[in-house]
């Protein structure tokens, strides 16, 4: 219910306004908070700190946009069976990453998206290489949703986010979202009750791989194309930054950490070259001085211990 | 796919001397880089992420000494010493904060020196290829070793590895800080608990790690062109060599570390689309059948 | 076999320590067993091999005469084997009713569901029950990592219990406790075996708890069983006076 009027809400807000320049913040916004929010089903619930999840993002964006060059005709076809090869995708390398615990995975994780990150850049004939998918992605008319006309792409992206956080939001409120929790707080007290922890965490990284996969998508049309720094490491590296600034235990964490982190990385690329400098620097603070994300803090204080 | 390159190549002796020591200089670098990571990861059950970027460091720093000094020798000297140093005060004032978080802690205050340094060394360096050519010394005419060239650089770059290898293995095997760094392999509370400082061990193993990543990129200097971001791929292929030689094993990354760069040269000449494929195939394949790595001590 | 839980030559090394040394014991249905033995015995690694956390070298563990070594410890808990943990291991953000909760739907297989909310109502009744049974209804709403030592341990044991296990093994119940918790749990534990007299053995190295409510004794040393018996014969043994209880009970025995 809230879900449908946050995103009645926003629609009407930017339709009202219809600025092209708050269409493409709010358009960014979306797509990054799903990807932060889809990532944070790891970090923040399952305690697996993924360094790869780009590489859903960006297998995500090329399975699609290569599925509508090749010709599929029709877009929400290409849709889901790009988000089926990402879960295949997930399925595969889940299983290698989780056999190896903690930090271990992260960096498993990591060198994985660096391999997929590698073969866009060298299968220059089907990926483009270092220029990305070239040509554009066609945009052919579905139940008749132009996807052509931005308007109509930011409508559905818009509602893709809500429903997509709808749907995180009811699958980390389930015993299944629980017995992650489980498993994040203490796994080996979870297998003791007989929980398969294995199996939860291959079932989280598939899922969580899936909504990046579909931020992924979201990204493809509207820039329409893929390009390689979509899978590449530093998008990683930032979407960990947008939970640690928005909060790790709270849902709309990362959304927050989405926003916060694109104002403050546009401001600092309007001033500096340098922008890694800053965005380095500001996530020591965060990390070395609140250890905690924003929200994090904001509930820590509204809840009596 | 140039499989006729490859089989070409494998039949010309010169070819095979050529691409042999091209994989072993690699090799050498790799093992220089992994051998920090898994030390530190170890002793202070850390990865550091940003040990890529130390080796990045490494090199810059062995650029401009050279340029300043005109001595090679002051400019590895320099890197691994400027290194070690920069190591030490990265876990005193950085990493020991967030020993006891969780890894998203470390991984992010990895993540974010490695943004503050790519962008460091564009600021004092530029953001262009840079290279530092090879030092004088050295430019001496290659030597023919059954029809195929060897630049007496590799040789001098061979030769050393080789010796810090052996010398490791030493203080690993036989010291007092080896014993103790063995010990922290195996049960880091014990360690604290016999009244060891571990402060004073967990800094001077980050120290160690770094100054062999600085060595690295000193060693790097003459033969790889310097850039921002130089460390991501190595850092990656060094976890690699860790996996495949098991954490911990100084033996076990010599020999992944070598077998990656043989893998690295060759795959160049026959399949150079798949030869990143290739490395993680064989790491792949090594975690599934023996995920504690091929060299590692006891069982998992 | 009219044991419930029978171990036979069981085998445990780690490294070139032998933890567990040709252990054979058995338990009879519904029996409250005690288990001795000085620090590093073996006891916490019997418990391990039980309930299948670490792989015996050698040996069986038969439960109603099926042998459950070597099976996987999820499967070996849904033939419903209970454990409570020497430290008290619990899910710190979880609170007391949901600890529980959880427990149960793992338990009967229900964490599975995507489109529900937890906790299921069925769910939540028989957390309810355990709660009450252990006596910790008054902190249903507080979090695990805010309860006091004691309650930790209570809501330990109650996380075995809530899987309604036949068999529950609880390692030192009353670890790290004042004079009065100890008893205060022990009488807990032991109006739970009472009540429902499953197959209960505990770890524990007081001996007065000990011998007043155990019905029999088995105690380990250096891996190895080195007496069985009633606590009367235990307390009368000449080899575990001296590997063990020492001169407080040599004193007492006639
Ligand atoms: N996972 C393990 N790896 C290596 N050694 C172990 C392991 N678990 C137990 N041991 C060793 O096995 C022996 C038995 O340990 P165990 O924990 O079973 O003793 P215990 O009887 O429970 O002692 P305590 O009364 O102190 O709890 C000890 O020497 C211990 O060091
Ligand atoms: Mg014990």
């Amino acid at each position: 219910m809230l879900a449908l009027l946050a995103c009645v809400l926003t629609l009407l807000i930017a339709s009202a306004l219809g600025s092209k320049p708050l269409i493409d913040t709010l358009m960014r916004l979306a797509i990054f908070g799903l990807y932060a929010v889809s990532l944070n089903i790891l970090v923040g619930y399952t305690g697996l700190v993924s360094f790869g999840h780009a590489m859903f993002f960006g297998f995500g964006a090329y399975a699609f946009g290569l599925l509508m060059q090749t010709g599929v005709t029709s877009l929400p076809a290409a849709a889901l069976a790009s988000l089926a090869l990402s879960a295949a995708l997930a399925l595969i390398v889940g299983a290698l990453c989780i056999r190896l615990a903690d930090i271990y995975f992260s960096f498993l994780t990591l060198a994985f998206q660096m391999l997929l990150h590698a073969v866009i850049l060298s299968w220059v004939s089907l990926t483009g290489g270092d220029q990305g998918l070239q040509g554009g992605i066609p945009r052919p008319r579905f139940l008749g949703i132009n996807l052509a006309d931005p308007w109509q792409v930011f409508v559905v992206t818009t509602v893709v986010f809500f429903a997509s956080l709808l749907a995180i939001r009811t699958i980390l409120q389930s015993p299944f979202g629980y017995a992650l929790r489980m498993v994040r707080d203490n796994a080996p007290r979870a297998a003791a009750l007989g929980l398969p922890v294995q199996r939860y965490k291959l079932a989280a990284f598939v899922i969580a791989g899936l909504f990046g996969a579909l931020a992924g998508i979201l990204m493809a049309l509207y820039v329409s194309g893929a390009y390689p720094n979509f899978a590449f490491w530093t998008l990683s590296g930032e979407g960990m930054f947008m939970i640690m600034l928005g909060g790790i235990g709270v849902f709309l964490g990362p959304v927050l950490g989405a926003a916060i982190f694109l104002l403050l990385n546009d401001t600092v690329t309007r001033f500096t070259e340098y922008n890694g400098m800053v965005m380095g620097v500001v996530l020591l603070v965060v990390v070395l001085g609140l250890r905690q994300g924003l929200l994090d803090v904001v509930m820590a204080r509204l809840r009596p211990r | 796919m140039n499989l006729d390159a490859f089989a070409g190549c494998l039949s010309s002796a010169s070819c095979l001397i050529t691409q042999t020591s091209a994989g072993l200089i690699i090799g050498m670098l790799l093992f220089l880089v992994a051998c920090g990571v898994t030390l530190i990861f170890g002793v202070l059950g850390v990865i550091n992420f940003a040990h890529g970027a130390f080796y990045m460091l490494g090199a810059y720093l062995a650029l401009t000494a050279y340029q300043l000094t005109d001595s090679y020798l002051a400019a590895v000297l320099c890197a691994a010493a400027g290194v070690g140093l920069f190591g030490v005060a990265f876990d005193r004032l950085f990493m020991s904060r967030v020993y006891n978080s969780n890894v998203l802690m470390q991984l992010l205050v990895c993540y974010a020196f490695v943004l503050i340094l790519d962008d460091a060394v564009k600021m004092i360096w530029g953001a262009e290829f840079q290279s530092m050519g090879m030092p004088a010394v050295f430019a001496l005419r290659p030597l023919h070793v059954f029809g195929g060239l060897v630049p007496p650089f590799y040789v001098f770059l061979v030769a050393v590895t080789v010796a810090i290898a052996i010398a490791l293995g030493g203080l690993i095997e036989r010291t007092l800080f080896g014993k103790i760094v063995r010990a922290a392999a195996v049960n880091r509370q014990m360690v604290s608990a016999l009244g060891i400082n571990t402060s004073l061990l967990y800094a001077s193993v980050f120290g160690l790690g770094a100054l062999l990543a600085g060595a690295a990129g000193a060693l790097a200097a003459p033969v790889r062109s310097a850039t921002p971001g130089m460390g991501v791929s190595i850092l990656i292929e060094s976890f690699i060599v860790t996996v495949i030689g098991g954490m911990g094993s100084i033996a076990g990354a010599f020999t992944a570390a070598v077998l990656l760069g043989l893998v690295r040269s060759f795959g160049s000449i026959g399949f150079p689309l798949f030869t990143d494929g290739l490395m993680f195939g064989l790491m792949v394949i090594v975690l599934l059948i023996r995920p504690q790595g091929l060299f590692a001590r006891g069982s998992a | 076999m009219t044991a419930h839980l029978a171990i036979a030559d069981l085998v445990k090394h780690f490294g070139g320590v032998v933890a567990t040394d040709h252990v054979t014991l058995d338990f009879p249905p519904g029996s409250l067993t005690a288990v001795i033995g000085p620090n590093g015995a073996g006891k916490s690694t019997l418990f391990n091999l039980i309930t299948g956390r670490i792989r015996p070298d050698g040996g069986q563990v038969l439960l109603d005469g099926a042998d459950i070594a070597g099976l996987a410890e999820t499967a070996i808990v849904a033939r419903g084997i209970g454990r409570a943990f020497q430290i008290a291991s619990l899910f710190p953000s979880f609170t007391v009713a949901e600890s529980l909760a959880a427990a149960i739907l793992a338990h009967r297989r229900q964490t599975h569901r995507m489109l529900t909310r937890f906790p299921l109502a069925a769910a939540r009744g028989r957390a309810d029950e355990v709660m009450h049974l252990v006596g910790l209804d008054a902190h249903a709403d507080r979090l695990a990592q805010h309860l006091s030592h004691g309650d930790q341990k209570l809501l330990d044991i109650a996380l075995a219990l809530a899987l309604d296990p036949g068999v529950l093994l609880l390692d030192e119940p009353t670890a790290g406790m004042g004079r009065d918790e100890r008893w205060q749990i022990i009488e807990t534990v032991h109006r739970l075996w009472s009540a429902r007299r499953m197959t209960m053995i505990f770890i524990e190295h007081d001996m007065d708890i000990v011998f007043k409510i155990a019905q029999s004794v088995r105690v380990l040393k250096y891996g190895r069983v080195l007496a069985e018996g009633t606590p009367a014969e235990i307390r009368d043994n000449d080899e575990v006076i001296a590997a063990y209880l020492g001169a407080r009970y040599a004193k007492a025995a006639p």
